[in-house]
């Protein structure tokens, strides 16, 4: 009895669906990593507009 | 923490190497059984995932417990991550099932006690993931705690289906063990490791990912806060 072709379908699709959940995960973590980068410029533009223009600079 | 962390990554190379193990001995290593050919051999993933989905459900079922008691959000994460990883084997125990029955019973899908028990396990926690989704936060996570602990019912009953019920679905776990040749029991053992170590590192990475944006959201909370209160 040659039935290979189940045995492909079922091995393929179970390593699909594997494969696409690590990939959902890696896409939300790219996500997370954008909005920590823009949480960190955001802070960084606050921290500058509370210590004002630096004066000592100039001389 | 630091210690785990360092693990982390020989975990994942372990993880991998195993699933490599894993796959020689499922297509190398096992015989090819005598009735139904080479399509016997889904088997070695039906199982595994089948264990899985169960492991999964029961952290549910305890993390959801542990939840109720500490009222540590911790728990709900855990148990929140826990049944969506389920979801993923049980939904490939679905899937595993059918292609596997065709060739053999000739029919995809029979209304058997152990099928129809699994799909109702899959719909119950399908049902959790959507609940989760419509309730609002301040409740979500008590709804959640008690629907993944009379959720959990329905493990045994799936479990316990084919000993309970007349079924046509095959008997692998009996009294006496394993009921298979030795080759071909060592094959679902190696599997069976390789499945839970790549079951427990989506796991870990899931939980991880969960936590990190609750972290952001808090974060995003906190300074949408200073900014309003720098408008006011």
């Amino acid at each position: 009895m040659d039935n290979s072709i189940y045995l492909f379908a079922a091995f393929s699709i179970t390593w699909t669906v594997i494969f696409l959940y690590i990939f959902r995960l890696f896409l939300s973590q790219r996500d997370l990593n954008r909005q920590i980068i823009e949480i960190e410029k955001t802070l960084h533009k606050k921290i500058k507009a509370d210590d004002g223009p630096e004066y000592g600079a100039s001389f | 923490m630091k210690y785990l962390r360092a693990l982390w990554i020989p975990f994942q190379i372990l993880t991998y190497v195993l699933m490599l193990i894993a796959l020689y001995a499922i297509f190398i290593y096992a015989p090819v059984e005598k009735t139904m050919g080479v399509v016997q051999k889904i088997f070695y993933i039906h199982v595994p995932a089948a264990f899985l989905a169960y492991l999964a459900f029961f952290i549910t079922f305890i993390a959801s417990i542990l939840y109720l008691y500490f009222r540590d959000s911790k728990w709900d994460t855990v148990a929140y991550c826990a049944v969506e990883t389920g979801v993923i084997f049980c939904s490939i125990v679905l899937i595993t099932g059918p292609i596997w029955a065709k060739p053999v019973w000739n029919v995809w899908w029979t209304w058997d006690p152990r099928l129809t028990t699994t799909l109702i396990l899959w719909f119950t926690y399908v049902a959790y993931l959507m609940l989760r989704r419509a309730v609002k936060d301040n409740r979500r996570a008590n709804f959640a705690a008690a629907f993944g602990i009379i959720g959990f019912i329905n493990v045994p009953i799936t479990f316990f289906s084919i000993r309970l019920w007349r079924t046509i679905h095959p008997v692998i776990i009996t009294s006496r063990g394993l009921n298979m040749s030795d080759p071909m029991k060592l094959s679902l053992i190696i599997t069976f490791i390789a499945f839970c170590f790549l079951y427990c590192s989506v796991l870990i990475s899931r939980i991880k990912l969960e936590q990190s944006k609750m972290r952001i959201a808090e974060i995003n909370g906190i300074m949408d806060d200073m900014y309003f209160n720098k408008i006011a």
